[in-house]
């Protein structure tokens, strides 16, 4: 079951050029682990791990996260 | 220490296969008990210490009671040694904390409340149809301790289930 909170690291990591695997090397969390928060199947999201990500992609932890509508996601 | 641990669940798991087995086993001889004392009545009550006197028909009643209730207590059992032996194989494989394993837990404490009951059932059939002339001593005794470990289940498979969604939690946080 996906989650309405969308996680937009694909998003940011096009726009800073960088890949998924890159990503993961920086911060040293798993892929597999980046690629559950990628497809939103993540329950839960760590501060430590928020703020690697943020720290790597220099932005806000407001740029990575979006709350979206079932209907709207489902629409999507 | 941890050389034990496996070796503690084999022995578990064996002495579970030998005790369902040895319950199936009990279940046939109360069947055949049973049916022996609708075929030959006075040969199996006089085996089983009852003289066939003309008061002791309800005695007689009492005791084929008493098997029918021993055997409604064979699945009972079976269904706990099951479900106890699924919980080992979990923790052979490294994975019981699972909400399976909390279901499991709570049907072996529904099982043993059943199994109480089944006890008090045999207790009373027992008071009810033994007299001076025709005691049936069966041993019943109330006992405070299985009712406390039946409780006792019923707290830990709840533990166990809020443990078990508490990991699944902490598995979907990255």
């Amino acid at each position: 079951m996906t989650m309405p909170i969308i996680v937009k690291v694909d998003e940011m990591l096009h726009e800073r050029r960088m890949t998924l695997t890159e990503l993961s090397e920086r911060i040293g969390i798993t892929l597999a682990n980046l690629s559950i928060l990628k497809t939103g199947k993540a329950r839960a999201v760590r501060f430590s791990t928020l703020e690697a990500i943020c720290e790597a992609l220099q932005c806000q932890p407001g740029d990575l996260l979006e709350f979206r509508h079932t209907q709207e996601k489902e629409a999507i | 220490m941890t050389k034990s641990y496996p070796n503690t669940l084999t022995l578990s798991r064996r002495v579970l296969r030998v005790l369902t087995k040895l319950n199936l086993l009990m279940g046939a001889l109360i069947l055949a008990l049973l049916i022996a004392s609708l075929i030959a009545e006075s040969w199996v009550m006089r085996a089983l210490g009852a003289r066939p006197a003309p008061g002791n028909s309800m005695l007689f009643v009492g005791m084929r009671l008493i098997m029918v209730i021993g055997l409604c207590g064979v699945p009972i059992v079976h269904l706990i040694l099951a479900r106890l032996l699924t919980i080992i194989e979990t923790v052979s494989v490294g994975n019981p904390f699972v909400v399976a394993n909390a279901v499991r837990l709570r049907t072996i404490a529904w099982a043993m409340l059943g199994l109480e009951l089944t006890h008090f059932a045999v207790g009373t059939v027992a008071a009810l149809v033994s007299t001076t002339a025709a005691p049936l001593n069966i041993g019943w005794g109330f006992s405070l301790t299985r009712w406390l470990a039946v409780l006792m289940l019923f707290v830990l498979a709840q533990v166990f289930e809020q443990g078990a969604r508490m990991r699944e939690d902490l598995e979907g946080t990255v």
